[in-house]
């Protein structure tokens, strides 16, 4: 179909106002954060989408999606925009943007079931502000709260920095609706639990707009004690000796809701004033008063039991200040745009994946190593290291953390730099029998290994997605490999 | 006409590592970094070099073999020919040393003119190119914020000098060493991607003391004049800490603690 006819046809279904064609905010919709020095610097590769939708209720969601589903038209489902991994990216001349900022309702905070429901483009901190208010919280707290939304937020399996309480995202969603391309809508009731099958809350949770379209969202909440938060600190020899301490606490039973470990180099940037060169252990206990004592004794305790490797206490209030500002609003992501233009430079790169326990040390300085032998820029590497952020009782994550001169024009970034680095930290991470994404997901720059990630299983996903997207119209090449596509990853 | 360009490797300061236990840098595996003033002068040369056929731009480096990769990126971004002077024996040279090193090598070249930066960051006492001038007998001018180019032809070239509170014109003969002030204006041009992979060892040159034979009172520490009788190191210690809140009172106060030391004015 052609362009004109096209967007004369999404007309019928919206008015003008919810139709945006203006060739900023059209460039600025064709890549996420993946490519963000590139398109900082404008001189982003991949085509600009036609337009960005901003439906305002599930019917005009499922007409758009029939529409777009019967003229093989691309579609980019948007919520936060705050994705990491090319999930946002463009790479079809003929691609509507569906952004869920029009679908921005509490629709309901139901104090006595514990449950709050939302429509995909209300915020994570309007929510929390929200159930603050009523002594609640919701639990998730990714980095990107102020920003991400709830669309996105289940479209990419998120996980929150008090993930060792509440879990991630797969652990607070009770129900959902979603609007797959045929147009059909589906909901997912909300019930504390169910053995009516297979859940299929989970053909929506992490697909990353791929299968279908959140449209609204039942998450649980929990009862919010602020005032009871504890916050524990230790510099270790190394970094073995916190994930060891980790690992303590979690078998012995203890949920603190925030519990990580910080290579040197990662702390270094954390944790400047008080590092001393060292790695950084912390820990948050939340709750009610019985359990925050129950969870910090079971800390201490652990801390004692690897004392050898524990070269001293660092002041609570420290650990308390960090972690009160740690989250990205849109005017830091704001601020690390405008620096991008005028410097070489932006703030660095991550690559998280996730092991068990035994496993995450060998993964951790296999890669380290292999970057450092192997990698052709490495006397560029300003910064490698890595940090462990959710841990469950059979293992934990690493959050590897790098950034580098940039010596290359702004269109090679990513070849030059990023993306060699991030294949050394898959490859090291299958190898081992790990996952190579513990929560940004896979989006289009590790798709090239989604085969491999998932092994026999991949018949599964493949399956998904020829059933609920027979015409590949649902955002094209995230999670799938599409050779069409390479160009623009390499 | 050919320019020679000073390029030292520094630590990259904002990224050094402190012994706390020792109390001492450590400089193992330290990232470095060209030296930010010679990345600007060095830039001068380059863009003179992109728009004018007939320029040729060397660099010249002292320093540890591991400055190679560097050297190598260099070339990659189109400088024609890198010389590193390195020897064991050259370790621990000071600057008066150092400029001896690299004015012996430099009496045997041909040059137009030499381009460095005023400073490095990690040594910072600027002496290296005034003392260099001083052993080739050739003039030396610093803090250069500005060259009239089309002078760099001729026999004179004129400079703009910032002097701190007023900016001074000088002009200088050939052959001169010029010494810039960092720049923001002007970078160096990227390495192409084409280019990232290039073999460029053929225009890399290692220069050692067998060419240019200083016997080993002469060099490194033992040969140096300078005596470090003893360093202090500032102590990174904790001082007092108070941990205030990141609310009206915390911030009014650190907003007195900033005024009453004149870091912002009221
Ligand atoms: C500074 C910063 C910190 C971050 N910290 C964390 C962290 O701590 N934990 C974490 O898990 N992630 C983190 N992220 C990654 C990112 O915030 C999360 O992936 C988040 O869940 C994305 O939500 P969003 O609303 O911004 O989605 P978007 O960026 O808009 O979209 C993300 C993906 O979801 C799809 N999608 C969006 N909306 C829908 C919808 N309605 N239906 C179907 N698919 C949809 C998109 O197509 C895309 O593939 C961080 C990102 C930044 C920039």
């Amino acid at each position: 179909m052609e362009n004109d006819k096209l967007m004369k046809n999404i007309s019928t279904i919206l008015t003008d106002d919810q139709i945006n064609t203006d060739p900023e905010e059209l460039y600025d919709a064709a890549a996420d954060r993946y490519k963000k020095y590139a398109k900082a610097r404008k001189v982003l590769d991949v085509p600009v989408p036609l337009a960005i939708v901003y439906p305002k209720s599930t019917e005009e969601v499922a007409r758009l999606l029939a529409f777009c589903n019967e003229n093989q038209i691309n579609v980019i489902p948007r919520s936060g925009k705050t994705a990491t991994e090319g999930g946002l990216e463009n790479w079809k001349e003929q691609t509507i943007v569906i952004d869920a900022l029009h679908l921005d309702k509490i629709i309901k905070i139901d104090e006595y079931n514990m449950q709050a429901t939302v429509q995909a483009g209300v915020a994570l901190q309007t929510l929390e502000d929200e159930l603050n208010k009523v002594g609640l919280t919701t639990g998730h707290s990714p980095q990107s709260k102020p920003v991400a939304k709830y669309g996105g937020l289940v479209a990419t399996r998120s996980i929150g920095q008090f993930s060792t309480l509440y879990g991630g995202i797969e652990d607070m969603v009770a129900g959902l609706e979603c609007v797959f391309p045929d147009g059909h809508v589906s909901r997912i009731k909300n019930v504390s639990r169910r053995a009516g099958g297979p859940d299929i809350r989970h053909i929506a949770i992490g697909n990353e707009g791929t299968l279908c379209y959140i449209t609204e969202v039942t998450v649980k909440v929990y009862r919010y004690f602020p005032d009871n938060n504890k916050f524990y600190g230790y510099l270790t020899e190394d970094i073995e000796t916190g994930l060891k301490v980790l690992r303590e606490v979690m078998v012995n039973g203890y949920r603190p809701s925030v519990a990580r470990v910080y290579s040197e180099e990662d702390a270094r940037q954390h944790f400047f004033h008080f590092y001393k060169g060292k790695c950084v252990l912390l820990f948050m206990a939340e709750g009610n008063k019985g359990i925050v004592e129950a969870t910090s004794r079971g800390i201490e305790e652990a801390v004692d039991k690897f004392n050898e490797g524990i070269i001293e206490e660092v002041p609570s209030e420290l650990i308390e200040n960090w972690f009160v500002n740690l989250n990205w609003s849109q005017q830091d992501i704001d601020d690390e745009f405008e620096g991008m233009i005028e410097n070489d430079s932006h703030d660095g790169f991550t690559t998280e994946i996730s092991a068990d326990w035994e496993t995450i040390p060998k993964i951790y300085h296999n890669a380290i190593e292999r970057i450092r032998k192997e990698y052709n820029r490495v006397h560029d590497l300003t910064m490698l290291g890595g940090h462990s952020s959710h841990s469950y009782i059979n293992g934990t994550n690493m959050y590897f953390v790098y950034n580098y001169s940039i010596n290359c024009a702004p269109e090679d970034e990513m070849r030059v730099y990023h993306h060699p680095l991030q294949k050394i930290i898959v490859e090291e991470t299958l190898k081992l029998g790990g996952s190579m994404c513990h929560h940004h997901g896979i989006g289009k720059f590790r798709n090239e290994w989604s085969k491999d990630e998932h092994g026999t299983a991949f018949y599964m996903l493949e399956k998904l997605k020829k059933a609920f997207d027979p015409n590949g119209i649902m955002n094209f090449g995230t999670i799938y490999y599409q050779e069409e596509g390479a160009k623009y990853q390499k | 006409m050919k320019i020679i360009c000073f390029v030292k490797l520094v630590p990259d300061v904002e990224n050094f590592k402190y012994d706390y236990e020792r109390n001492v840098l450590v400089r193992e595996n330290v990232h470095q970094i060209l030296n930010p003033e010679d990345c600007s002068a060095l830039s001068v040369a380059l863009k003179l070099k992109q728009e004018n056929i007939d320029v040729q731009v060397e660099t010249l480096t002292m320093g540890p073999e591991g400055c190679r990769p560097h050297l190598e990126d260099l070339i990659k971004r189109g400088v024609d020919r890198s010389i590193l002077i390195s020897d064991k024996s050259y370790v621990g040279s000071d600057t008066y040393v150092t400029s001896r090193i690299i004015s012996r090598y430099l009496e045997r070249e041909a040059f137009d003119w030499i381009f460095s930066g005023t400073h490095s960051i990690d040594g910072g006492t600027a002496h290296v190119p005034s003392q260099v001038a001083e052993c080739l007998n050739i003039p030396q001018m610093g803090n250069i914020l500005r060259i009239n180019q089309a002078g760099l032809f001729s026999d004179r070239v004129r400079t703009e000098v910032d002097s701190e509170d007023a900016v001074l014109q000088f002009e200088i003969e050939r052959p001169a060493i010029l010494s810039f002030q960092y720049s923001t204006k002007i970078k160096l041009p990227y390495i192409k991607y084409e280019d990232l992979e290039r073999d460029v060892s053929g225009q890399l040159e290692i220069v050692s003391n067998s060419r240019l034979r200083f016997c080993d009172t002469e060099t490194g520490i033992a040969g140096s004049p300078t005596k470090v009788s003893q360093v202090e190191v500032d102590s990174f210690g904790r001082k007092d800490t108070r941990f205030l809140k990141c609310d009206d009172e915390g911030i009014e106060e650190v907003y007195q603690f900033l005024k009453q030391r004149g870091i912002v004015c009221s």
